[in-house]
């Protein structure tokens, strides 16, 4: 690298293909082993330069991270070329730029990430004016399908992964199964839906826009549609994450993001609850007998204090409060949901880049 | 119509690694067993290093965890976990206790 963090100057390599067709593009992807799976834009020059454009000022070689396993450098010109692939707008890649930058971030381990059996895969969360300006959905559909922000953000995040972090199923992703989030995972934070303040705001980062990055499973889905007593609605959301299926049940320093709709948002606002009382509710409920997690696992991953439970205390689904992570997505409807981590990670919020 | 496309995969980092010379013959030595925190690695991996050193004439000198050398974390505690990289210390003592470790990865 050089001294101010960038790559020394490296031509960035070309390949030349006979066609632009979606089948030589295809027959290209498939001999190198590259690509999702899916049709992409081809990332001619003229394209990567359009996705570059939005950044002006930014050096093209500087790098935003270094990806494990392969090691790859993450410059903002590879990263750009994933964008095109993936059919990114130009506005939205100071988004994926910035999601590449938390994937760096030594507390997210992303070497772990890679390298699990668990189908964990970095999710996306959009939060601020980016929001609204940019085009993402944040209301009905949040999750997908549909809106190509979202859509197309969480596609560019995954073709970063599997190209420069080289995390192809089996020698790069040792996921078993996988899961459908592995393909694109991208929502955003519906801030004007929101009591609270927003989400990036109450973890510290004091910007306009922010993107957080939090490796876990796809959402598991709660419903309430009858209660107007919030405690009601969130014995739901602690039902859903006291189960011994996750990863959370026998690492207890896994977090918890909670993705409440508006509506159920709405009532815990009309019963005098901020974010945290949420939060302190689950910690709270989201229980299970000491003994009943001794008898399911043989290697207990867990804070001291917990190690020194009698059988009979309820122990929660996580060591602390603050692990527990609540925002407001969706649109009209009482679905909410949580998503429980991979485990040994820990979400990341940074500012949006210019 | 030829176009041009940008690699999507990029530059390394770094250089290419280069890995530790092959230890010449198996005669003899100390043998570590480094536990990746997966279950049953530890049965696993002793049970190797011991059938390997009846063949070569050596001992088992070591089974140590990911963490062991911390003193703030036990069996299947976070430091231990197949998750997380193996503490620098615990790879120094290694080094300097036995001349050939088993270890795992995956489960």
């Amino acid at each position: 690298m050089g001294e101010n963090g960038s790559m020394e100057a490296e031509m960035h390599e070309l390949h030349s293909l006979d066609s632009e067709s979606p089948e030589a593009l295809y027959a290209f992807l498939a001999e190198r082993e590259w690509g999702d799976g899916l049709p992409v834009v081809a990332p001619t020059e003229a394209r990567v330069e359009a996705m570059l454009g939005g950044n002006a000022g930014l050096g093209p070689d500087e790098v935003l991270a270094v990806l494990p396993p392969r090691g790859g450098a993450a410059t903002r010109r590879a990263v750009a070329v994933n964008a095109v692939m993936a059919g990114c707008p130009p506005q939205v890649f100071p988004v994926v730029a910035t999601a590449v930058r938390a994937l760096g971030e030594q507390r997210l381990n992303l070497r772990g990430v890679n390298a699990t059996t668990h189908p964990v895969a970095p999710l996306v969360i959009v939060h601020g004016d980016a929001v609204a300006d940019l085009g993402f959905n944040a209301e009905v559909g949040a999750f997908g399908p549909g809106n190509r922000a979202n859509a197309t953000v969480g596609r560019a995040v995954r073709l970063v992964l599997l190209h420069v972090a080289g995390a192809r199923p089996g020698p790069g992703d040792a996921a078993t199964q996988g899961q459908p989030s592995k393909y694109a995972y991208c929502t955003a934070e519906n801030q004007a839906a929101s009591p609270w303040e927003p989400y990036h705001h109450s973890v510290g980062v004091d910007a306009p826009s922010a993107v957080t990055v939090h490796c876990g499973e796809n959402p598991h889905n709660f419903h309430d549609m009858e209660s107007d007593d919030i405690g009601r609605i969130l014995d739901k959301a602690a039902s859903a994450m006291a189960t011994f299926g996750v990863n959370n049940a026998c690492i207890s320093g896994g977090e918890w993001f909670v993705g409440l709709c508006p509506e159920h948002a709405a009532t815990a606002d009309r019963a005098g609850w901020g974010r945290d009382d949420v939060a302190s509710y689950l910690f709270a409920h989201a229980r299970r007998p000491a003994r009943e997690f001794r008898r399911q696992f043989d290697l207990l991953a867990w804070a001291p204090w917990m190690n020194d439970a009698a059988d009979d205390e309820l122990l929660p689904m996580t060591e602390e409060v603050g692990n527990i992570r609540v925002f407001v997505t969706g649109g009209a409807g009482k679905h909410s949901c949580v998503i429980p981590s991979w485990g040994m990670t820990r979400s990341v919020t940074l500012p949006l880049e210019p | 119509m030829t176009i041009l496309i940008q690699d999507p995969a990029g530059p390394l980092a770094v250089g290419g690694v280069q890995l530790a010379p092959a230890v010449p013959a198996l005669v003899s030595g100390k043998i570590g067993v480094l536990d990746n925190g997966k279950p049953n690695a530890r049965l696993l991996l002793t049970k190797a290093a011991e059938g390997l050193a009846t063949r070569i004439g050596g001992e088992v000198a070591s089974v140590i965890g990911k963490s062991d050398r911390s003193g703030k974390s036990g069996r299947g505690a976070p430091g231990n976990n197949a998750a997380t990289a193996c503490e620098s210390q615990v790879l120094e003592g290694l080094s300097k206790e036995v001349r050939i470790v088993l270890t795992g990865s995956a489960d």
